[in-house]
C-alpha cells in the first residue's frame, strides 16, 4: 500500500532550484535510500515532505491527503517524523527532556512515560545517561538521542538525514544496525545517506538523485550494481 | 554601616533591573534580536495600573490586574503589528533592533500625549523605613525584593519544569527543529512575549509605586537591563537576577563616591567592559545557529 507520494516536485532555495521533479513513491513498510553526490538535493527532499521548505510545483500526498501546504508542526501529528542531519539535539537540555521534547505533540502524560520506557530499552545508554546535558553525550550518542527523539512519537513514516555523517566506523555500524530494527518492527524509513554502501545494505529500494533528479531507482533485489556504480560515479 | 547600606540600595534596585533584565533575555532566546519594547512596557505597565486606580477610582489590586492585561496584550500585539511582518520578510536583527526602538518611541510619546509630561504618584504616604542591624529599609522595598524572588523563582520553575517551558527552551535552542517536533513557533513566540511584558509591566509598577511615574522612565530601564542581562549572561533566568543585583550594587556603590549624574554611566561602564572582555556574560550558554542546508 502506498503510504507517501511525491510527483514532479520541484523546490527552490532563493533563486537556485534544487529539486527538478521528484516522483517517488513509498509502500508500507518499505526503507528507500537516496543516494547521490553532494548538492544533488537528497536532504531538500526530506526537507520539502516535512514542510521545512515549500514546494513550488508537485505534490506531496501522504496517506492519499495533499500535505503541500501544511506546516512541519502539521506534518509531524499526521506521523511523519524526521531526524535531521547533524543530530541537532537540544544541547542545552537533558537527554531526557530533548525526548520530552519529542513527545510534546502527546497529551497523556502515561502514554509519554510508556513510550520513554519503550525508547530506554531500545537505547539502554540513552537509559543511563538521561539526566546528562545532550552537549555532553558523543556524537554516537547523540545522534541515537536524535533518532529515539523521532521514534518516540511512533511514526508512520522516519526520514533519516545521514545518519551517518561524522560518525567513527563501528558507531556507524551500530546506528545502521538500529535503522535497521526499526524498520523491522514495522516503521517505513526514507534514508538520505552519503554512504550508499551501508544504505545500499539495509534498504529494500534505491533512488539515485543528481541535480535535483532521480536518475535511477529500483527495488534492491534488480539492482545491477556495475550500472549503479557507473550512474553514481560518472 | 555605610557599605551594607549601599549594598541593600543595590539590591532594591537590582531587583527592578533583574526582572527587566529577564524580560529582554526571554525574547532574545527565542528570536535572537534585543528587543527594547519592554522598556516601554515597563512604562505602560505602571501607567495603565495608575489610570484604573487613581483617575478611574477602581481598587489598587483589581487595577493592578488590569494593567498587566493592558501589557500583555501590548505585549502580543506588538510582536504581531510589528516584529512577525518583519521575520516573515526576511529582516536581519539589526532592522528588528531598530523597529524596537521605533516601538518603545512610538509608546513611550503615546503615554507622553495621553498623561502629559507631569510627574505622576500613586500617592502612598511615605512610610518611614524599619531599621535592621542599622540598616534603614522601607515595607514596600522589602515587599519589592520579595516579590522579583518569588517572581523568578516562578520564572525558573516554569522553564524546567512545565510542558510550555521545555517547549520554550526548544524553540530557543533551535526553532526549526522543534517546528518537526510538533511545536507551533509562532504560537509560542506569542507565549514568550506576554511573559515578557508581564515582567516589564510588574517592574514597572514596583517602581512606581515606590518612586514616581514618568514618561520617559523606560529609557535608563533599557540600560540597565540590557547591561544586567549583559552581564548576567543573556539567555538564562538566574543569570538575569545576578545580572541585575550585580548591577545594582556597583551603580549604588558608585554613586557614594561620584556624582549622582554617574549614575547611568556606571552601567554604561560596565556594559563596555563586558562587551570587551567577557561578551557571553557572567553565565552564559551556548547557543547554535540554525540547521543549516
Amino acid at each position: 500500500m502506498t503510504i507517501l507520494q511525491t510527483k514532479n516536485l520541484e523546490a527552490s532555495y532563493g533563486k537556485l532550484k534544487v529539486l527538478n521533479g521528484i516522483d517517488i513513491e513509498v509502500f508500507q513498510g518499505d526503507l528507500i535510500a537516496i543516494i547521490g553526490p553532494n548538492g544533488s538535493g537528497k536532504s531538500t527532499t526530506l526537507k520539502t515532505i516535512l514542510g521545512l521548505l515549500k514546494s513550488e510545483n508537485g505534490e506531496i500526498i501522504f496517506e492519499e491527503k495533499k500535505i503541500n501546504k501544511k506546516n512541519p508542526y502539521e506534518i509531524v501529528k499526521l506521523g511523519i517524523s524526521y531526524v535531521p542531519q547533524g543530530r541537532m539535539v537540544f544541547q542545552n537540555m537533558t537527554v531526557e527532556e530533548n525526548l520530552e521534547i519529542g513527545g510534546f505533540i502527546l497529551n497523556d502524560k502515561k502514554l509519554l512515560e510508556e513510550r520513554m520506557k519503550e525508547i530506554y530499552s531500545l537505547f539502554p545508554t540513552l537509559h543511563d545517561k538521561k539526566y546528562q546535558k545532550a552537549s555532553f553525550l558523543s556524537g554516537g550518542q547523540q545522534q541515537m538521542l536524535s533518532i529515539a527523539r523521532a521514534l518516540i512519537l511512533k511514526p508512520k513514516i522516519l526520514l533519516l538525514d545521514e545518519p551517518s555523517l561524522g560518525l567513527a566506523p563501528n558507531m556507524m555500524n551500530e546506528i545502521f544496525k538500529i535503522i535497521k530494527e526499526i524498520n523491522e518492527n514495522g516503521t517505513t524509513i526514507i534514508l538520505v545517506e552519503q554512504n550508499a554502501q551501508m544504505a545500499l545494505e539495509i534498504a529494500n529500494k534505491v533512488c539515485v538523485l543528481q541535480a535535483g533528479k532521480i536518475v535511477f531507482k529500483d527495488i534492491k533485489e534488480k539492482i545491477n550494481l556495475e550500472k549503479l556504480k557507473k550512474i553514481y560515479f560518472e | 554601616m555605610l557599605l551594607p547600606q549601599l549594598i541593600v540600595n543595590g539590591i532594591i534596585a537590582g531587583a527592578i533591573y533583574a526582572l527587566v533584565a529577564a524580560s529582554f533575555s526571554l525574547i532574545f532566546n527565542i528570536l535572537k534580536f534585543m528587543d527594547l519594547s519592554p522598556g516601554a512596557l515597563f512604562v505602560i505597565g505602571a501607567f495603565a495600573t495608575y489610570a484604573f486606580n487613581i483617575l478611574f477610582g477602581m481598587n489598587f489590586f483589581i487595577s493592578l490586574l488590569l494593567g498587566l492585561i493592558v501589557v500583555a496584550i501590548c505585549g502580543v500585539l506588538i510582536n504581531l503589528i510589528v516584529y512577525t511582518p518583519l521575520r516573515k520578510r526576511k529582516a536581519d536583527n539589526f532592522s528588528l533592533l531598530l523597529a524596537s526602538f521605533g516601538v518603545f518611541l512610538f509608546l513611550t510619546g503615546m503615554i507622553l500625549l495621553i498623561f502629559g509630561a507631569e510627574v505622576k504618584s500613586f500617592g502612598f504616604p511615605i512610610e518611614k523605613g524599619y531599621e535592621i542591624l542599622g540598616i534603614v529599609i522601607t515595607k514596600l522595598q522589602i515587599i519589592l525584593i520579595i516579590v522579583s524572588l518569588i517572581l523568578f523563582v516562578a520564572l525558573q520553575l516554569f522553564m524546567t519544569k512545565t510542558k510550555i517551558g521545555k517547549a520554550l527552551r526548544a524553540i530557543s535552542d533551535n526553532p526549526r527543529i522543534a517546528s518537526t517536533l510538533g511545536i507551533n513557533t509562532e504560537k509560542f513566540t506569542n507565549i514568550t512575549f506576554i511573559i515578557s511584558s508581564l515582567l516589564a509591566g510588574i517592574a514597572g509598577i514596583l517602581i512606581s509605586l515606590e518612586q514616581n511615574l514618568d514618561h520617559a522612565m523606560g529609557f535608563s530601564v533599557i540600560l540597565k537591563g540590557i547591561t544586567a542581562s549583559v552581564v548576567g549572561g543573556i539567555g538564562s533566568v538566574p543569570a538575569a537576577l545576578i545580572g541585575g543585583f550585580l548591577i545594582g550594587i556597583v551603580e549604588n556603590i558608585g554613586i557614594w563616591f561620584l556624582p549622582s549624574g554617574f549614575k547611568d554611566a556606571i552601567a554604561f561602564v560596565i556594559l563596555i567592559i563586558f562587551l570587551l572582555i567577557r561578551p557571553k556574560g557572567l553565565f552564559g550558554v551556548k547557543t547554535r545557529e540554525e540547521v543549516s542546508g
